[in-house]
């Protein structure tokens, strides 16, 4: 494989082309017309517009990408996370076209993609789930036998699409008198965002943490798991903060995890990267809830515990390489790594996107940093995609380390031009919940509910009389003729002509 | 030269005069020695005693130990909403609105007349009446009818753009007079969504 088109945009593509060129591999980026000169483009070595802004009239296009691919003589496709990554159709037309997609095979997607079927291969591999309905509750399923199957489960109950992911499609329900309204409500939501409408019922675990285990599987039979990731600091269902190993993981459950994981992988004949997430609860019992058939944003943080590359694995398992990482590699984690997902929204309106331009950044570094971006000072983030940014993680050698770094970074970290969520990182990473790991899936929805209305930019009082030293210095500096030292720049006069439009 | 500056509701004055290659600023009385060196627009700022520090330290206890060394910042400067201006310091956000008194300064004038932005509980004032789609998106849910009472930060509705469900809220306490969408509607950035009176 001499030759990789990435079929994503922002930070993954920016990610993948450095595994790329670590192996020697040209690229090819693909890219929407707003996108024309992100940062992925001006990084590949090759270059190809795919369509209008959309998703689904660019970078959901898979005529377009393989076209591409053929154009351009690309061997392999890597598709990132997000987009076409779990779709099986995309898969199967990379294969279809002599392209080697780098992932698990089309059969594997759709299997795993599938709730319930992923629920049914793990029951089979020995591996508990979180006890619910094992078929998909179709369209034609009546009221009274959901009200029944819901009463066996015992409320609460959660009402999960079966297509679902990212919180879509998915209720809980108290009692039996909401069940009706919420399987409704989850099956419209569920056909309007997967166009299945077909729903299932799970337990709600009492404040479960999200516990994951990424594996690595080659086509010579080897299935490697790795050091579990501790993703339970989530808003409204989605990831914010990531850490490896979990604080609260024993040696003993860690064993446990990480072979039910594998055993999940074996029993499909998974190949290539993949996630099985699993719910902890208060005991230490653990079950399986699903699985990512691709890539995960938060992989950074196996890498800097493991030392693994797990993009670089990725190509090579694709080419047909055997897996030579040594088990005791990816099981022992070698110090702590969190992330934090840093997203162009603006915290002080409830997360509102703040897409624009970014004027300047500067991210932070200096020992144990690690900044994965897709942005640069002047790149435009565009309204039509995911707002991420970039990922920042730290290493230490200890969790307290690896804290105390991440506190140093987000205060180093500067973007202006949009709100990003840096600030309210530096107050998280404050909270003594965090600080003691003392967290499950639903305590930072609580933690914002109690503070809501509260800026999380709040300067202390010294940095707000800088700023009005600063304002007026900078004032002066507009009104009067140009004082010594101080040449008006471009830019100010840029600023006051906004001002005065 | 002197200004009237607005933070987080509250003005002071400030006043700025030149000191060899320093700067002398006065602030409620107070004043610091101030030295500014700009690089790629960002500014290297020292804030210290102007009479070294054995002056320094009369009233204001915060200014006290702030200012009574010589303490380094670095600042940088962008357009904020409705006319303010941004002060960066040391990476942390502090929104300004700056006054010159006796000088008229259109731009001044209209960011006070578009402030309300954070203008805190129950505001009305400026505050807009329209609440409009930031961005292209879908309408998930509609939270409020027409002729309903809402509070100042109330969500009114969720749109869900970059992959995202958003919470628009309202921008101050009013009535809901319209409803212009309904849920499921698709609409372009800077649509009226719902108008408040």
């Amino acid at each position: 494989m001499r030759k990789i088109l990435i079929a994503n945009r922002g930070e993954i593509a920016v990610r993948i082309i450095r595994a790329c060129r670590d192996l020697q591999i040209a690229t090819v980026a693909v890219y929407s017309d707003c996108d024309r000169a992100a940062r992925h483009v001006r990084m590949a070595d090759e270059a190809v517009a795919i369509g209008g802004n959309p998703p689904s009239d660019s970078y959901l296009r898979i005529d377009r990408i393989v076209d591409a691919a053929n154009a351009t003589g690309a061997h392999g496709v890597h598709p990132g996370y997000g987009f076409l990554a779990e779709n099986e159709e995309f898969a199967a037309a990379c294969r279809d076209a002599g392209l080697t997609f780098i992932g698990p095979r089309p059969e594997a997607i759709a299997l795993m993609g599938s709730k319930t079927a992923a629920r049914a291969a793990a029951m089979a591999a020995g591996v508990d789930v979180v006890p619910g309905t094992e078929t998909p509750l179709t369209a034609d399923a009546g009221e009274d036998e959901i009200a029944r199957i819901a009463d066996r489960i015992g409320y609460p109950v959660m009402v999960k699409a079966v297509a679902g992911g990212g919180g879509k499609g998915m209720r809980v329900v108290g009692s039996r008198d909401e069940l009706s309204g919420a399987v409704r409500a989850a099956r419209s939501e569920a056909g309007a965002a997967f166009g299945d409408s077909a729903i299932y019922l799970e337990r709600r675990l009492s404040r479960p943490r999200h516990i994951e285990v990424q594996v690595l599987a080659d086509h010579h039979g080897t299935v490697l798991p790795f050091v579990e990731r501790e993703c339970s600091i989530q808003r409204r269902h989605q990831k914010v903060v990531e850490e490896s190993p979990s604080a609260i993981v024993s040696v003993d459950l860690r064993t446990r995890l990480t072979a039910a994981a594998a055993s999940v992988a074996a029993s499909v004949g998974y190949t290539n990267a993949g996630t099985m997430e699993f719910l902890l609860d208060a005991a230490g019992r653990f079950y399986f809830l699903e699985m990512n058939t691709r890539l995960q944003v938060e992989h950074p943080v196996t890498e800097m515990v493991t030392g693994v590359d797990l993009v670089e694995w990725q190509i090579r398992i694709a080419r047909g390489e055997p897996l030579t990482i040594d088990p005791a590699q990816s099981l022992t984690p070698r110090g702590h790594a969190i992330e934090c997902r840093v997203y162009a929204e603006d915290p002080d309106s409830g997360f509102l996107p703040s897409p624009g331009r970014i004027t300047d950044v500067r991210p932070p570094s200096g020992p144990g940093i690690r900044d994965d971006s897709g942005v640069e000072a002047g790149d435009e983030v565009p309204v039509y995609y995911d707002a991420l940014i970039s990922k920042l993680v730290a290493w230490g050698s200890s969790r307290q380390q690896a804290v105390s770094r991440m506190r140093r970074a987000v205060a180093e970290y500067d973007v202006r031009g949009i709100r990003t969520t840096v600030p309210f990182f530096r107050w998280l990473l404050d909270q003594p919940v965090f600080r003691d790991a003392a967290f499950d899936t639903e305590f930072l929805d609580t933690l914002l509910q109690q503070r809501r209305g509260k800026s999380f930019s709040e300067p202390e009082s010294s940095l707000r009389e800088v700023a009005l030293i600063a304002a007026a210095l900078h004032a002066s500096r507009a009104t009067a003729s140009r004082p010594r030292g101080l040449a008006e720049s471009a830019w100010t006069q840029q600023a006051k002509r906004e001002i005065l439009q | 030269m002197t200004f009237e500056i607005e933070q987080d509701g509250t003005r002071r004055r400030v006043t700025v005069r030149q000191a060899g290659d320093a700067w002398v600023v006065e602030i409620d009385g107070r004043e610091v020695e101030v030295s500014v060196v700009e690089r790629a627009g960002r500014w290297s700022m020292l804030v210290g005693p102007v009479d070294g520090p054995a002056k320094a330290g009369q009233d204001n206890p915060d200014v006290v130990s702030g200012f009574s060394r010589t303490s380094s910042y670095e600042v940088a400067f962008e357009p904020g909403a409705g006319g303010e201006l941004i002060v960066h310091v040391n990476g942390v956000a502090v929104p300004v609105t700056i006054d010159q008194p006796g000088l008229s300064k259109p731009w001044a004038k209209a960011a006070r007349q578009r402030r309300g932005r954070g203008a805190g509980d129950g505001a009305t004032g400026d505050a807009p009446r329209t609440i409009v789609a930031p961005m292209p998106g879908r309408i998930v849910k509609v939270l409020v009818k027409p002729d309903e009472v809402v509070a100042a930060r109330q969500p009114l509705v969720v749109v869900e753009a970059m992959k995202m469900e958003n919470e628009l809220r309202a921008p101050r306490a009013g009535i809901v007079a319209e409803v212009r969408v309904a849920e499921g509607a698709s609409v372009e950035a800077n649509t009226v969504l719902v108008v408040l009176r």
